[in-house]
């Protein structure tokens, strides 16, 4: 709760800072771009991820009748996790960043991540092994489904070469790695965010309304075609980018594909209230259950509404994303957490809940809170996205300065910040009602165990589904292949990149003093707010020029595509304005757009650039296949810094500061300077 | 041999089967869950999270 308590007030100064810019306080670490994946990590790892664990932890061992396997691997699990997010915490202010959404943490967390999961499952699966409840409830395949699933994603995901302590660059490049990436990004959403909380759902909705659930084959029939389709569907977050034109089609069918099984659990967990609706009154925390499968259905709803190319076309890159993530979290996690913790805190104190009234409230000042937000969101995203698409009928924009269509959407700024201010006030309502309710529990409670008959191994069945479900390992391997094979077919054709480049349009690698500013431009995170991907829609290649090319990043590691646009995208943002603009633009980005929300980053005048680091980078680049020179990798420093005087004179001559050479600004203007120019056939 | 397999993707009657396939296959485990005389064992699962042992 702690963290949720974080991963809230990091979101709602982020949402302040895109409303009134000042907040960003020009301080580094809580500039937008580096605490809004600090936000998303917290919310998605730290909070979503400890309840799920206290939920699986809890409800497993009673579905199977046994005691965890064991209880140091449970303590090695917690302490491990507690301090992953803790050395997230530290990094990602610090600007230590894979820029790569959901997957931000650096190599040795990493490997942190990967050592807890081994341990989580091998606990996991000792359970089951040790089971006295032969077959395994609906709830028990949605966590195993969770644990493989995330362990593959992750692993597959995070496979880079490091550079350094704390920096790396993956092997994937280019399309490549925005394919790896999203497929490993909204299987985020649905292994981290939906299977499990699915499960839990299942256990704990009976369990609340004290009735089971409304269809048993509903929800075997839910299982199996959300493992399968869902690790299909990642691409759709690349419409309209120059991945190959199969991938995408294939991901936003097999996304509009999903409507079925998520409205299958959704309607499954609804209906097992059928008959239970007065329990509303008598047991309030069941209302945070029906909001959360409402949420689910509505995002549910809306996510492959989003998919579809045409409506992706108006609501990617907006707000409207925004709003349609937040109404899954803070609707769908946060409400069923809130639930499940009313559920959970009373029981395992021996106690009852401090006050149902300050539930009530919190339930009621939440939903307005999710409502608020929601809503503001879809409205300035649908806004955004159709000022950014308007063309008169002489073919010229109607809104040519983007600044229009962010000044434009401001005020729903603030209104989203007053709605993600009353979630959290709803929130500090339970805190406050969770530790009054533990402060009156009994101090010393018995200890009470319990005799359990180990069921169902000798039953007799011809049912093969139910033979399976009674073999614990046979099922694991049956989940794993109906992940596996989207995977497969969607990846592996890609990862042979040279297919898809046409040889005539190959292009430069960046030069070293571009690649040190394209570090700095991932540290302060840029990527998220603005995109390097233009897509083929008339309003934008008349905005920014050309559409994108897979050979633009070719060799960019880590891809830059980006997702969101708060300010206009890059991509051929290269020699379109001189040195010095992006200089003052970076000291005070009000001086060359007014009315920016952009922060200042003073700071960038202020550090030298590591010069010396890039001969290690680039020899990583190297080996990874980005055809430089020898003699360029061996002399990047030398060859940075002779770039670095040539833009600082040239600063230095329109009346910028004397001595600029060494600091971070100019390698990152030298970055900014590249893009889109790198084309040789252009 | 790759090349050979990733041409199949143009292949329209390849991927209609595939379709064909995937889909009977949906048919069939759906007919198969909803079959009739199912229904007692499938009660019994349902019943699993409340009969758990505990009131906890």
């Amino acid at each position: 709760m702690i963290w949720a308590g974080a991963a809230f007030l990091f979101g709602l100064i982020a949402a302040l800072q895109l409303a009134y810019w000042p907040m960003n306080a020009n301080l580094e670490w809580i500039t937008f771009g580096r605490l809004r994946p600090l936000h998303t990590n917290a919310a998605i790892f730290a909070f979503a991820g400890n309840a799920i664990f206290a939920g699986i932890y809890h409800s497993s061992q009673r579905l199977l009748k046994t005691r965890m396997f064991s209880d140091v691997l449970s303590k090695m699990h917690f302490w491990g996790w507690q301090l992953i997010i803790l050395a997230a915490a530290i990094t990602l202010p610090l600007g230590y960043t894979q820029s790569k959404e959901y997957a931000e943490l650096e190599w040795p967390i990493d490997i942190a991540i990967t050592v807890v999961w081994v341990i989580f499952a091998v606990n996991f699966f000792g359970t089951i092994r040790q089971r006295r409840e032969k077959h395994m409830y609906v709830a028990i395949w949605f966590y195993i489904a969770t644990i493989i699933t995330v362990a593959v994603l992750h692993i597959v995901n995070s496979i880079e070469i490091p550079v350094g302590m704390l920096q790396s660059y993956p092997v994937y490049a280019g399309i490549q790695d925005a394919l790896v990436q999203w497929w490993y990004g909204h299987n985020a959403v649905a292994f981290f965010l939906t299977t499990p909380f699915l499960g839990l759902m299942y256990y704990y909705v009976p369990k609340a309304a004290n009735r089971p659930v409304y269809s048993y084959r509903l929800s075997i029939v839910h299982f199996w075609s959300l493992v399968f389709i869902y690790i299909w569907a990642g691409p759709h977050h690349l419409l309209y980018t120059s991945l190959p034109e199969w991938a995408q089609t294939l991901g936003m069918i097999f996304s509009v594909m999903l409507w079925a099984p998520s409205w299958g659990g959704m309607i499954n967990g609804l209906l097992t209230l059928k008959g239970s609706w007065h329990l509303l009154r008598t047991e309030p925390l069941i209302k945070f259950f029906v909001a959360a499968l409402t949420f689910y259905g509505m995002s549910t709803f809306e996510g492959p509404l989003l998919s579809i190319k045409s409506v992706s076309a108006l609501g990617h890159y907006t707000d409207w994303i925004v709003g349609h993530v937040h109404a899954g979290a803070l609707g769908w996690n946060g409400f069923l957490s809130f639930g499940m913790i009313y559920y959970l805190v009373p029981r395992l104190w021996k106690t009852e809940l401090y006050s149902k009234k300050l539930l009530e409230n919190h339930f009621w000042i939440s939903l307005t809170g999710v409502l608020l937000y929601y809503i503001s969101m879809v409205v300035a995203g649908i806004t955004q996205g159709l000022m950014w698409r308007a063309v008169t009928p002489e073919g010229q924009l109607v809104y040519p300065d983007f600044i229009e269509t962010v000044v434009r959407i401001v005020p729903l700024y603030w209104v989203r910040a007053l709605g993600g201010a009353l979630f959290i006030i709803g929130f500090f309502m339970m805190a406050y009602n969770i530790y009054k309710t533990i402060k009156k529990a009994p101090k010393a409670v018995e200890q009470t165990s319990y005799e359990v008959q180990r069921t169902g191994f000798d039953e007799q069945t011809q049912d093969t589904h139910r033979k399976l479900e009674g073999m614990g390992f046979t099922f694991s391997v049956l989940a794993f292949l109906a992940i596996i094979v989207g995977s497969i077919i969607e990846i592996y054709p890609t990862l042979s990149l040279h297919r898809y480049v046409n040889p005539a349009n190959i292009v430069e690698p960046h030069t070293p003093l571009e690649i040190a500013g394209r570090d700095i431009y991932i540290r302060e995170g840029c990527y998220v707010c603005h995109s390097q991907q233009i897509r083929p829609i008339a309003s934008e290649v008349l905005r920014y020029g050309k559409a994108s090319t897979v050979e633009e990043s070719m060799y960019d590691r880590p891809f830059q595509w980006g997702s969101k646009r708060t300010g206009p995208d890059l991509a051929r943002l290269g020699k379109k304005y001189p040195n010095l603009w992006h200089y003052s633009h970076m000291i005070d980005p009000r001086a060359v757009t007014p009315k920016s929300i952009m922060p200042s980053y003073p700071w960038l005048v202020e550090k030298n650039t590591d010069f010396l680091v890039l001969r290690k980078k680039l020899s990583v680049m190297s080996k990874l296949g980005v055809p430089y020179d020898s003699e360029v990798v061996a002399n990047a420093d030398i060859h940075a810094q002779k770039q670095a005087q040539e833009i600082a004179a040239d600063l230095e001559s329109n009346g910028a500061p004397k001595g600029l050479a060494k600091k971070e600004i100019v390698a990152l203007i030298a970055y900014l300077q590249s893009l889109g120019q790198k084309g040789k056939a252009q | 041999m790759k090349q050979e397999g990733l041409k199949f993707f143009t292949d329209t009657y390849l991927t209609s089967l595939g379709l064909l396939i995937f889909f009977l296959f949906f048919v069939g485990v759906l007919i198969w869950v909803y079959r009739k005389n199912s229904s007692k064992i499938y009660h019994r699962m349902e019943q699993l999270p409340l009969t758990d042992g505990d009131s906890l």
